[in-house]
């Protein structure tokens, strides 16, 4: 049971309010018919899933209905840090 | 028996309490636990065991019991599976043991076949032969505790949020200590204190008999912890009877706490909570949580009267009870001669056997030959006397190996036997520290060698272990240790700058001056060594599952169900994991713990559901014209929460008898339909016609304003997961309605788009469900009524097409109608603001008797569908099925700029095979049949190759009809498959269909435009 402090709301409150919305920093590719089978496929299905510190998405479903960016530790379950879209950028993602 | 001096802190003896145990009846005191109360009264045995039915005893005075199973009450308030060690006894409380020691038990009449059934006897004998799916619920029934409630439990419960800096878990002396500590040096931090028996002090109330300063201890320090929780604005709580069962990420913490009747009690009316589910999130954890008494190891260790020696001397202090005249102490540490001195006190007559040898003896050995008790050092037990209760022991000499190998126990019998005689027993085989919560999310024990235990890893962020968990023996030293890591904590906290530790003293008895494991492999192989007494796990067992291979602790556990059920093998565990340690000659360290997960305790069902039971165990929703439906009698479904009306029975018709009816009213008149539950929402920006075209499979950029256009909207994996219309407004306004059961998901997931990819777009989303009431007009006659009750719009067909919408007055309401269909027939769809919507319902129904206007429910309207072989998203697809399985390739557009959602994934091969499952008509040979839906389409060779989705009888066709997934189908029309059904007195049968289009009426779409 998660305690995630939303951006937005700018308060610590229970995992309940929230979901969870996956993996952070997966652009839509801007020209899916360009992709071949295989490309096309590791946007839609593949994941990191990452050992370590790993981004996010989370929307505050029973607060303000905001998308936004969690660093949380798939080790201890620490969130490191929370962030509005644009606050971080992908490449700086680890 | 009761002693006679009596002197307790915690039974009232004035006042008398009446119980039945097993339909007897018996006397108690106010204060005490089931088991004194038993114990008092000289009973002896309180259950069977698991597997062979063996008479038992108790062994524990705690939640560490395995034994001593009751259920209590009957009916709504019957409670399976309690331990008697920990309900207080309240008058009139009724106990039965879980599985009756004085009735006859056909476990135990096979008992001389029991040493042929070790661990796995029964699944390896039985999945043999073939026949263990007969025999398994036999053998079910046979084993096992109480069973199971089968009444709506009567009381209730209730859940309760708390916060708090520190929470100290344990209100013995060191969480006393701890709290105190923190309370003192603080301003502001706000402290929880938990413990699991009634009253705090924990083990400290032992040492009140012989030692004074404890007694004086504890009375100053309670009464500071009482002026804090007294005090106006206080920072301290104390929950007793409260136990911390489950510990969870980021400091969250769940702790049960049961009233001190164990039952709801009702006062002026308000009935307040059995049990209450503290839900407390924390900054700091303290773990004050003290130490378990394991038990020795020896032949036929599980009678009844053998006990662990802390708790011969709890309910010899705490409730001055005892179930012996003559005990025989054994161990391999200390604790044993503390009980002693007690018993010594109270001129009870004991014998001490230690394994260890003589010399380097502690101060309570000394005091203890001092006193005259006979003390027989280097003995150990090997057997215990007696039929079901002990009535003596055999022990033996031992002697130390000179140089055993590592792993090896050390010790060796000598042989030289000898027997004495007891009626009570009472071992120690040293404790065992409860680290069970601080392993529940994340941490990780280690095997300290001085102390013979697991202990708690040494540091960890926002906790602390203090006192006998932390295995320190000595309750003053326990202060010291206490005292330091409320320093801690308050660092922690940011409170206090530099901590200056005290050091412990260590020069007095310490109960963790323990031996190593008397393990002797001569002992460890006798027959009836148990482990587990709550799953009847013998070290032999042990040994087996080695043999068969297993290495690893978890595994070793799984086989032999060492540790399972409801004590979670809280005495048992460490000594099987000695055990295996012994057998698989490695150190303990190298074997280590099974894993602790939550829940410590057994937690009450109706405790984790709180008061969300009954009408508060899901919202539920209704539109406006509910209390219309109610009067009309109808019956109702729940449909994603909302309560929408099913059909409306007319004098006494069955369902079957009220869809037709209504069916046909829709077709042949006139019917009127409550559509208010549809998922609704509102887009906005001038970017909104783009939003659509990328959400939706088809083109949108050239509906003009005044038009509805159907839409269907899939995953990016290319799967159907949502449909409905979508009305321009204007071209920056729509309205989509979605499923009524996908309106969230949908919101949601539109959400999403448009703030992690889409933010340049200018759009904006409001869910508009609840703000508008929808009444459907449907039939024939449609546009005859809309034109009496709507006078400033043309209805003529030429001028309000289909899938069109115009804004009017209706009855002085404003209103939004679309024409569009459901059903096949005229329809138009009535939007009003929501709090008109029973008024206008009123008002077509007024208007509609001409035509004599039937409403129609949901079972209605999916049959009417159903006719026109329009899908339900949910009940047609699966999220597995993609716009081509169900024959729409017709709504994916060809030629947008932007590559809308999913649209990538229709090209994957996969999603093109022709094996793919899709949706086609299923016409039965007998039309009177009426498929079940679910049923599976199988191939001619028994195998499934799809499923029934939709199965209606239609009275408009006077035949039955279905929709199906089928393997294949839409190149498989007008072909015969068979359908396998399970029917009623005739068993399996399988029944021809015909593979049909879906649409089953009303092909060329003619009926759309109604009656002129």
């Amino acid at each position: 049971m998660f305690l995630i402090n939303c951006p937005y709301c700018k308060e610590s409150r229970d995992q309940n309010e929230f979901s969870p919305a996956g993996e952070a920093f997966i652009a839509r590719p801007q020209n899916p018919e360009a992709l071949t089978d295989e490309e096309w496929a590791d946007y839609v299905f593949y994941r990191t899933n990452h050992k370590g510190d790993h981004w996010e998405q989370w929307v505050h479903t029973s607060g303000c209905r905001k998308y936004f960016l969690v660093k949380r530790s798939t080790i201890s379950h620490e969130v490191k840090e929370v962030a509005t879209f644009g606050e971080v950028k992908g490449e700086s993602a680890s | 028996m009761r002693l006679e001096n009596r002197s307790s802190n915690l039974v009232d003896y004035t006042q008398p309490l009446s119980f039945l145990f097993n339909n007897k009846a018996y006397k108690g005191f106010k204060g005490e636990t089931l088991a004194s109360a038993l114990i008092a009264n000289d009973v002896l045995y309180f259950a069977r065991s698991f597997k062979y039915g063996r008479k038992r005893g108790i062994i524990g005075a705690g939640v560490e019991e395995p034994n001593a199973l009751v259920s209590l009450e009957i009916g709504g308030r019957y409670t399976p599976n309690m331990k008697a060690t920990e309900v207080m006894l309240y008058d009139g409380l009724s106990a039965v043991s879980s599985s009756n020691p004085n009735s006859i038990d056909f476990r135990a009449m096979i008992k001389p076949l029991h040493r042929f059934m070790p661990a796995g006897f029964y699944y390896k004998t039985f999945i043999k032969q073939k026949v263990w799916s007969i025999v398994e619920d036999r053998l079910r029934s046979l084993s096992g505790f109480s069973k199971a409630p089968s009444e709506t439990d009567e009381d209730v419960y209730d859940h309760i949020f708390q916060h708090a800096e520190v929470l100290v878990i344990g209100g013995g002396v060191a969480g006393m200590t701890v709290a105190l500590e923190v309370l003192t040096n603080s301003k502001t931090a706000r402290v929880i204190l938990v413990d699991e028996r009634m009253n705090l002090g924990g083990e400290l109330i032992n040492e009140f008999e012989t030692d004074q300063s404890s007694i004086q201890w504890y009375q100053e320090n309670i009464n500071k912890l009482r002026e804090y929780r007294d005090a106006e604005n206080a920072r301290l709580k104390i929950l007793t009877s409260s136990t911390a069962y489950a510990w969870y990420d980021h400091n969250y913490i769940e702790v049960l706490q049961t009233n001190a009747t164990g039952q709801s009690t009702s006062k002026d009316g308000v009935q307040s909570a059995r049990k209450i589910l503290h839900k407390i999130r924390t900054k700091e954890v303290i773990l004050a949580t003290g130490a378990h008494e394991r038990p020795m190891l020896f032949e036929t260790n599980d009678l009844a009267n053998i006990m662990l020696s802390q708790s011969v001397r709890r309910y010899l202090n705490e409730f001055n009870v005892i179930g012996g005249k003559e005990v025989v102490l054994y161990g391999n540490n200390d604790s044993i001669y503390s009980t002693a001195i007690d018993l010594n006190n109270h001129k009870i007559s004991c014998k001490v056997v230690d394994v260890r040898a003589p010399g380097n003896e502690s101060e309570v050995v000394i005091q203890v030959k001092n006193l005259g008790i006979q003390v027989l050092q280097g003995f150990a037990v090997i057997k215990a006397k007696g039929a079901s209760r002990v009535n003596g022991v055999e022990i033996s000499s031992v002697e130390n190996q000179a140089k055993p190998p590592q792993w090896k126990s050390k010790w060796r019998l000598a042989g030289d036997t000898q027997t004495l005689n007891c009626d009570l027993l009472a071992t120690s085989g040293g404790f065992n520290p409860v680290v069970h919560l601080d392993c529940h999310c994340g941490g990780k024990t280690y095997f300290d060698e001085n102390s013979q235990s697991f202990l708690a890893q040494k540091n960890r962020n926002n906790r602390q272990v203090c006192g006998s968990v932390n295995s320190i023996g000595f309750w003053q030293d326990a202060i010291i240790d206490a005292k330091n890591k409320a320093q801690s904590t308050l660092q922690s906290l940011g409170e206090l700058k530099e901590s200056s530790h005290q050091t412990l003293s260590n020069k007095c008895f310490n109960y963790f001056n323990v031996d190593q494991f008397f393990t002797p492999i001569e002992i460890l192989n006798k027959p009836k060594v148990f482990i587990d007494l709550q799953n009847d796990v013998t070290t032999l067992d042990i040994a087996l599952s080695i043999r068969e291979g297993y290495r690893s602790i978890e595994h070793i556990k799984r086989y032999t169900a060492m540790g399972f059920g409801t004590d979670q093998g809280k005495t048992g565990n460490i000594n099987g994991i000695a055990v295996a340690a012994e057998f698989l000659e490695v150190p303990m360290s190298e074997v280590g713990t099974t894993t602790f997960r939550p829940a410590y305790t057994g937690v009450d069902f109706g405790a984790m559901a709180g008061r969300e039971v009954g009408g508060f165990f899901d919202p539920q929703r209704y539109t406006t014209i509910h209390n219309s439906h109610v009067e009309s009698g109808a019956e109702f479904e729940v449909v994603g929460q909302w309560y929408r009306p099913w059909f409306y029975p007319k004098n006494g018709e069955d369902m079957h008898q009220a869809v037709n009816r209504e069916c046909r009213a829709v077709r042949s008149s006139l019917g009127m339909m409550d559509a208010s539950t549809l998922g609704k929402i509102d887009i906005q920006g001038k970017d909104a016609r783009e939003f659509l075209s990328r959400v939706y499979t088809n083109a949108w950029m050239k509906l003009a304003p005044g038009s509805c256009r159907y839409g269907l909207m899939c995953n990016e994996k290319g799967m159907i997961i949502d449909d409905g219309v979508s009305t321009c407004i204007n071209d920056n306004h729509f309205i989509m309605t979605t499923t009524t059961g996908g309106a969230a998901s949908v919101y949601a997931t539109l959400e999403m788009w448009l703030q992690t990819e889409w933010s340049h777009l200018d759009v904006h989303l409001s869910s508009v469900t609840d703000q508008f009431s929808t009444i459907a007009v449907v039939g024939p006659n449609a546009r005859k009524l809309m034109e009496v009750i709507c006078q400033d719009v043309a209805f003529e067909s030429k001028k309000f097409k289909f899938m069109q919408w115009r804004p009017g007055i209706i009855c002085g309401v404003k209103a939004r109608i679309m024409r569009i269909s459901f059903s096949g027939e005229l329809a138009y769809e009535i939007n009003v603001e929501a709090n008109y919507g029973r008024f206008i319902w009123d008002e077509v129904a007024r208007a509609g008797k001409e035509w004599n206007i039937t409403p129609y429910g949901t079972e209605s309207m999916h049959v009417l569908r159903a006719e026109k072989g329009y899908i339900i998203v949910g009940q047609d697809t699966d999220g597995s099925m993609t716009p081509m399985d169900v024959d729409m390739n017709w709504i994916l557009a060809k030629n947008k700029s932007f590559s809308y959602i999913g649209r990538r994934s229709f090209s994957i091969s996969a999603l093109n095979s022709k094996d793919r499952l899709q949706l086609v008509g299923l016409l039965t040979k007998d039309e009177q049949v009426v498929l079940p839906e679910g049923a599976h389409i199988i191939s001619n060779k028994g195998i499934s190759i799809g499923y029934v989705t939709s199965s209606y009888f239609s009275a408009t066709l006077g035949r039955s009809i279905a929709l199906a997934q089928l393997k294949g189908g839409l190149s498989k029309m007008s072909e015969i498959v068979l359908v396998k059904i399970v029917q009623e007195k005739q068993g399996l049968k399988e029944i021809p269909c015909e593979v049909s289009s879906s649409v089953f009426y009303d092909v060329n779409g003619i009926r759309v435009d109604g009656n002129e």
